[in-house]
């Protein structure tokens, strides 16, 4: 027995589901997803009349046949948790539509509150609802509310608390006539299903033999595993009526059954629940606003506008933030660095510990903003009219019209970040295009690429500097495409899911809302990839550092240091330190002579560790692409984080630390590398863009794909893509120029 | 009619025209698929075609022989938008091709 009262808000897609859960429940949410999907679960709690109520917001789905994964969710929830009331969220605005789910609920048996929602848009509209009416032919409470605003609440609420504490009634389904035909082979299949306990246990025997005859996939398969016998009979039969339908009316039982379902809900709303003022056949305020910004010419300015301001936006205004938090981070860093005595401790503390966390966090920042925006287009009704434009573009790659948002994010526009791009990915339901653009959004462009991009071009292009950025943001829409063009075909390969999907009305997104959307999200991301990129943060720093040089080799560099002390006078170093910038020029001279050896030092401390080793070994296999050892450590490294490429190229040039935005001392050295030239530089600039995309990302594939399996086929697939192109490049390249 | 139904199928080009007139089972002679219909017109459903998948799909969204559509947004290259019972509805092209309309 239950003390509190389980409430599932159930209802179509758009109808201020997820508005009233916000309503019901505020911030008490908890956001997860169902097992072995993507599909969100949230649930909440709120009290009333002294009863807990355990609110479950399921997804948003037309029917409770298994079309889609959120239908399958939606229904196994019911029948499975046995909610002990269903608030079924109905558009008054979109009456005869939404009361079809309603339909199915009450077939099912499940006890239904109606919430008609919406209904000062419906007045707007010159429609009328006579709730009460509606409730005595439904045979269910009906109660009018405005989701929005909260208007209703109290008695939704109040209703709620009544059917949820009478947990003796039983389940009693509703028996729909769905024509002669089919009607008679229902009454042939119940008692089959009855007698044989064919899934009995779950579902009842006439909702069994319903959905067999809609031929519905998880009904079917769930019946041959339980009694093969028995579904085979089952089947056989539902195949001759659907022959039977076939000829005699051209149409399948699951279209005849639906045309019933619409009939018995006509048949309602012509008795007096439903009256429209205005004429039915004028354009409401949406459509006009449609016919403007999905304009065969002006929709794609208008949608290029607003995209470029969301990115705007987003880029421009969350490094603020992002600011506080990398100066928090470095005054925490020099804080600990004060405090610890010197040793691996402290190191790993600084570069793994701090390093890693500043690393998640400093994404946040991006992450809220771009989530805001996305959330203002999705719940004002706009990003569905994108997906519907650029569905053209992109089914022709494989994708579907709502990847555009992930590859825009991602670096669509130079200067993204791939880790929002990955987690914008959610807004589409076809589960292989949704793959297809997870794998391939890292190919663009983003933030931290760009520094490491402007460096090789600068040292090696620097008269077309522009013309070289801007052929790069070209060639990393051209390969991700491509790329999702060649998965759709093979590993993904699977017919278009046919992009049939509601727009809805345009509305005024609440303030509420957006806050809740935007924070839920965020902290998925922080819960999610904090934890697992912490533990790959420190496993990088100890790549790094470990194994240490050999005590021969570190008293090789103290002694080196001595010698050059020894020619000045005694703490003449220690001086030089402490008088800043008012050094004479002895001092900066022993300063320049002392740091020449430091910087010797981390080039063989680094050359020896496990990633300097790495990075030698790979090279008798790198050099077909023309990279050294040098590089490779600094591509290695570049799996933390794209711009310490450009640090650790310092480093292993000896150079000491290098700072991205200031790189002219390292852009300078390469230039003079005998190992470097224009052609190698463009693979290595091709190899960067496309290879595996940082840990981050790859965490956030990982989770968004619910397997590993994807994040090592992502690292994989890219690296030795992004390898064979820089050797492509390379050969022809040395072959050229000779 | 005839002009009526020019003005219904107004830019479709003659090849195309040749492409709809495609016999069409228990469907008046004006039956067209709605890819081919270029007009902000109502129809009415006469025929959904294609796999069970998608005639289902449809019918839960109530496009079904009988019901009426009104085509707010012409088939632009690939999508289209429909108005059923009271909500907007876009469509690719496979899906309209299969939604076979006479003029309302």
């Amino acid at each position: 027995m239950r003390d509190s009262i389980h409430i599932a808000l159930a209802g179509n897609p758009n109808a201020g589901k997820t508005t009233l859960f916000n309503q019901l429940t505020g911030a008490r949410q908890h956001v997860g997803n169902y097992p072995g999907v993507t599909v969100e679960i949230k649930t909440g709690i709120c009290h009333h009349q002294q009863s807990k109520l355990v609110v479950t917001d399921l997804p948003g789905t037309y029917s409770l046949t298994a079309y889609s994964v959120e239908e399958i969710v939606a229904r196994d929830f019911l029948v499975n948790e046995k909610p002990d009331v269903v608030v079924n969220i109905v558009d008054a605005s979109n009456l005869e539509r939404n009361l079809y789910l309603t339909c199915q609920f009450m077939e099912l048996g499940v006890p239904v509150i109606i919430a008609l929602n919406m209904i000062d848009v419906a007045k707007s509209r010159g429609i009328n609802i006579d709730a009460e009416k509606l409730s005595e032919l439904m045979r269910a409470p009906v109660v009018p509310i405005i989701a929005r605003s909260g208007k209703g609440m109290e008695l939704l609420l109040d209703t709620v608390v009544q059917v949820g504490r009478d947990r003796e009634k039983q389940w009693v389904p509703l028996h729909l006539s769905y024509g002669e035909d089919l009607d008679q082979v229902l009454e042939d299949m119940t008692p089959m299903i009855r007698d044989g306990r064919l899934l009995t246990d779950t579902y009842p025997p006439r909702w069994t033999g319903l959905k067999i005859l809609e031929n519905d996939d998880q009904i079917l398969d769930r019946a041959m595993r339980a009694d093969s016998e028995l579904a085979d009979a089952l089947v056989t039969r539902s195949e001759e009526v659907t022959r039977h339908l076939q000829t005699t009316v051209d149409a399948y039982p699951e279209a005849v059954i639906a045309d019933h379902r619409y009939g018995y809900i006509k048949s309602i709303l012509r008795q007096g629940v439903f009256s429209q003022i205005f004429d039915v056949d004028r354009l409401y305020a949406s459509d006009r606003i449609d016919k403007i910004v999905t304009h065969r010419f002006l929709g794609p300015l208008i949608m290029a506008a607003v995209l470029y301001a969301l990115y705007s936006v987003t880029f421009t205004y969350s490094t603020i933030p992002a600011g506080w938090l990398e100066s928090f981070f470095a005054v925490l860093s020099e804080m600990v660095d004060q405090t610890l005595p010197e040793g691996p401790v402290k190191s790993m503390i600084i570069s793994g510990v701090i390093d890693g966390v500043g690393g998640v966090l400093g994404f946040v920042p991006i992450i809220m903003f771009m989530f805001f925006g996305i959330a203002i287009l999705e719940d004002s009704g706009y990003l569905a009219r994108v997906a519907f434009m650029m569905d053209r573009v992109f089914r022709f790659f494989g994708l579907h019209g709502s990847s555009v948002m992930p590859f825009i994010v991602s670096g669509g526009i130079a200067g993204g970040c791939a880790v929002p791009g990955v987690m914008a990915t959610r807004t589409l339901r076809s589960p292989k295009e949704r793959m297809a653009t997870l794998l391939t959004v890292p190919f663009m462009n983003c933030g931290a690429k760009l520094p490491v991009l402007a460096l090789l071009i600068g040292a090696f292009f620097s008269s077309h500097q522009a013309r070289y950025m801007f052929l790069a943001t070209l060639l990393s829409w051209s390969v991700a495409l491509m790329a999702a063009k060649f998965l759709r075909s093979t590993v993904l390969r699977g017919e278009p899911t046919p992009f049939v999907m509601e727009l809805p009305p345009y509305r005024f997104p609440t303030f509420k809302g957006l806050l809740i959307h935007t924070w839920e999200r965020t902290w998925q991301y922080i819960k999610k990839a904090g934890t697992v990129i912490l533990g790959i943060s420190i496993l990088l720093w100890a790549m790094m550092t470990y194994p240490g040089l050999p005590d021969d080799r570190l008293h090789e560099f103290a002694r080196h240091k001595a010698e050059i002390m020894a020619a000045y006078p005694q703490n003449f170093a220690e001086e030089a330190a402490l008088v800043g910038e008012e050094r004479t020029t002895e001092m900066e001279e022993l300063q320049d002579k002392l740091l020449l050896v430091e910087n010797r030092q981390a080039e063989a401390a680094l050359r020896h560790s496990i990633a300097g080793r790495m990075g030698i070994a790979l090279e008798s296999v790198s050099r077909y692409a023309g990279f050294d050892w040098r590089t490779n450590i600094a591509l290695v490294g570049g799996f933390a984080a794209k711009e310490v490429i450009i640090s650790t190229l310092g480093t292993a040039y000896s150079l000491g630390s290098v700072d991205p935005e200031e790189s002219t001392s390292l852009k300078d050295r390469l230039r003079a590398d005998k190992n470097w030239n224009p052609v190698v530089a463009l693979g290595v600039l091709a190899f960067i863009m496309f290879y595996a995309p940082c840990f981050v990302t790859v965490v956030c594939i990982a989770r968004e794909s619910g397997s590993w399996k994807w994040a090592w086929f992502s690292m994989g697939f890219n690296t030795i893509f992004a390898f064979l192109l820089a050797i492509l490049i390379y050969q022809v390249g040395t072959f050229i120029t000779g | 009619m005839k002009k009526k139904l020019h003005n219904i199928f107004c830019s479709c080009t003659e090849k195309k025209i040749d492409h709809c007139r495609v016999r069409l089972e228990n469907c008046p002679d004006n039956a067209r698929p709605l890819s081919k219909a270029c007009g902000c017109e109502r129809f009415k459903v006469c025929k959904i075609r294609g796999d069970r998948k998608l005639c289902a799909r449809m019918a839960q969204l109530g496009v079904l022989p009988g019901s009426e559509i009104e085509l707010i947004c012409p088939l632009q290259s690939e999508n289209c938008m429909v108005r059923i019972m009271g909500s907007t509805i876009s469509l690719d092209q496979l899906s309209a091709d299969n939604i076979i309309v006479t003029p309302a």
